[in-house]
């Protein structure tokens, strides 16, 4: 069917007369595209970046939660001086359930028990007790404490970290976030 | 290449034009050759790879260029030398906290030349460092990073964090007591910047203690993203040197440029030489050592980074406590971005150090205080309680 407004063209297509040809120069169509492209190229990038950071940022959003963990006998602590104990603990490690290591000092005094995290508040290097100058030292970078872990010298900037402690029949129990 | 498309002689015709040269009525076994593009020139037409070598070898060498400026094509061997080793060790790792260990230790006394090739993986990263330093210090002192080669300058600083990057992510992968405890020691730094230091913490750690997950961010970080990362700025980094040509020496010296090739390709080669050859003579005489596995409980252990962040590490230890953020944060972030914007902190026309001075006694200051912290941490032994590591440790608890 032919349309008085429409002609056949050279390569043809029928054309409308009153249809204006876009000019594929004109400066408003370029801009237009080209913020097009723009705006497709950011809607790719966010479509990979969202969903990538977020994976990537999952650990952040994990909760730790307490628990007591049952440590020695009370008796097998000796009053004064602090104590190394190890313990296992199983916690979850990334992908994988695993059965972990851990130490703690612990010092008595009667039926109360103190117990000290190892961990240099520095920058975390584990602390070693020198019984006979009744001290922490810190091999890296030289933090000294005392027997109940407050700061002697040194650049950590806190006492050692303590964890809460309680005796139940005659079992030293600790809580630490797992 | 102009003068490959002059007609007198066939040999030296394009593959377009020999071919034109049939249809006349090729009859001769000569003209039958003739018709026929070598393989040389098949090639060049597609890849246009005559014109670039040509174009590489002639590049323009100032008069007094020489040694110093071998540095940076020896960097590129080295690298790609880590590129191959590491492609090889990846392929006997396994990056889990359960086989790690297990893998590198396979690596190093099972599988045929494993320790060679760790050895010169491990010793490579050295070498670059060394290699990598030198060059920034050429450059710093030559003032050849003045207008037009900012952007050359800045790309080669991002490259330099980039390396050692490489070195503190790989440093963890044996999973030794050395390796995790230096990145306990490491990590740590993040979370002494406030209010975003833990959960920045938890991000390069991959949750609160240093772990599997730990381990499997630098593996990683190690093998697809600072690859990519450093292909990705030494493909700018040679774009602009080419762009810009080789700054030469601070006083213009009499004499014509002279081309890259031969005088100046063949001292890169020396250099190259002597380079790899000690990284291989390294390898050899000081196999690299795997201490005890990693132990969270480990207390007998000293832990100590690669010797290059030990000027880092003694400066934490002089650090008052509640200042740790001074070495932690401002000294190393003063010091990145003072290299970072280098080109425009030095204003001065001239690229004379004597007409630069505060930036260049700037530098030296830097340098000697990096210098001077390094050192007393090479020479610093650990308290007499409290064995080195790689010496026998005996870890408590085993």
């Amino acid at each position: 069917m032919k349309d008085s407004n429409t002609e056949q063209c050279s390569c043809c297509n029928p054309c409308s007369k009153d249809e204006v040809k876009p000019d594929p120069k004109s400066p408003d169509r370029r801009k237009f595209l080209g913020a097009s492209v723009g705006i497709i190229n950011v809607g790719l990038l966010a479509a990979i970046a969202g969903p990538v950071l977020g994976f990537i940022a999952s650990p952040l959003g994990r909760k730790r939660s307490s628990k007591w963990v049952p440590v020695a006998a009370l008796e097998d602590i000796p009053e004064g001086a602090a104590h190394e104990i190890s313990y296992k603990l199983a916690i979850k490690d990334g992908y994988q359930d695993i059965t972990q290591k851990y130490t703690v000092f612990l010092t008595r005094q009667g039926d109360d028990v103190i117990c000290i995290d190892p961990a240099c508040t520095h920058l975390g290097c584990r602390v070693k007790y020198q019984d006979d100058q009744k001290r922490f030292f810190c091999p890296c970078h030289g933090g000294v404490f005392d027997a109940e872990g407050k700061v002697v010298s040194g650049p950590p900037p806190h006492a050692l970290d303590r964890h809460k402690t309680k005796v139940e029949k005659g079992q030293v129990w600790i809580q630490r976030e797992v | 290449m102009p003068e490959l498309l002059k007609p007198e002689d066939p040999h030296t015709l394009s593959p377009e034009r020999k071919a034109d040269t049939t249809r006349v009525g090729a009859t001769t076994e000569e003209e039958i050759q003739i018709s026929r593009p070598s393989l040389r020139d098949w090639l060049d037409l597609r890849l246009g790879w005559s014109g670039f070598v040509r174009k590489t070898l002639d590049e323009p060498m100032p008069a007094g260029v020489g040694w110093w400026q071998t540095l940076g094509n020896l960097l590129m061997t080295l690298l790609m030398f880590q590129f191959i080793t590491g492609f090889a060790l990846a392929m006997y790792y396994s990056a889990g906290t359960q086989s790690a260990y297990e893998s590198v230790k396979n690596i190093t006394y099972n599988v045929p030349l494993g320790s060679f090739v760790r050895g010169l993986h491990v010793w490579g990263s050295t070498i670059i460092v060394l290699a990598l330093v030198t060059h920034t210090l050429r450059v710093f002192f030559w003032g050849s990073y003045k207008k037009p080669r900012e952007l050359t300058w800045l790309v080669g600083v991002f490259i330099f964090q980039v390396i050692l990057g490489f070195s503190f992510t790989g440093y963890l992968l044996p999973w030794d007591q050395k390796a995790y405890w230096a990145t306990v020691v490491g990590t740590r730094i993040a979370a002494t910047i406030p209010v975003v230091g833990d959960p920045l913490l938890n991000l390069i750690r991959g949750g609160p203690e240093v772990g599997s997950l730990t381990l499997t961010r630098f593996y990683a970080a190690h093998v697809m993203l600072l690859p990519a990362l450093l292909i990705g700025l030494m493909g700018i980094h040679l774009y602009l040197v080419r762009r810009h040509h080789i700054a030469g020496p601070v006083n213009p010296q009499r004499g014509k440029p002279e081309p890259f090739f031969p005088n100046q390709l063949f001292k890169d080669a020396i250099v190259q030489l002597v380079g790899v050859g000690l990284v291989i003579y390294l390898a050899l005489s000081m196999p690299p050592a795997l201490e005890a596995l990693a132990d969270p409980t480990g207390v007998d252990v000293a832990p100590r980074p690669e010797w290059y962040f030990l000027g880092l590490y003694e400066l934490l230890k002089v650090m008052p406590a509640g200042f740790e953020i001074i070495a932690t944060g401002v000294i190393p972030g003063a010091v990145s971005l003072g290299m970072i914007f280098l080109p425009w902190l030095d204003r001065s026309e001239s690229r004379h150090p004597a007409r630069r001075q505060w930036i260049i006694v700037t530098g030296i200051a830097v340098i000697l205080l990096i210098g001077l912290m390094t050192l007393k941490g090479l020479l610093d032994t650990p308290p007499p309680h409290i064995p080195a590591p790689g010496h026998g440790t005996t870890i408590s608890g085993h």
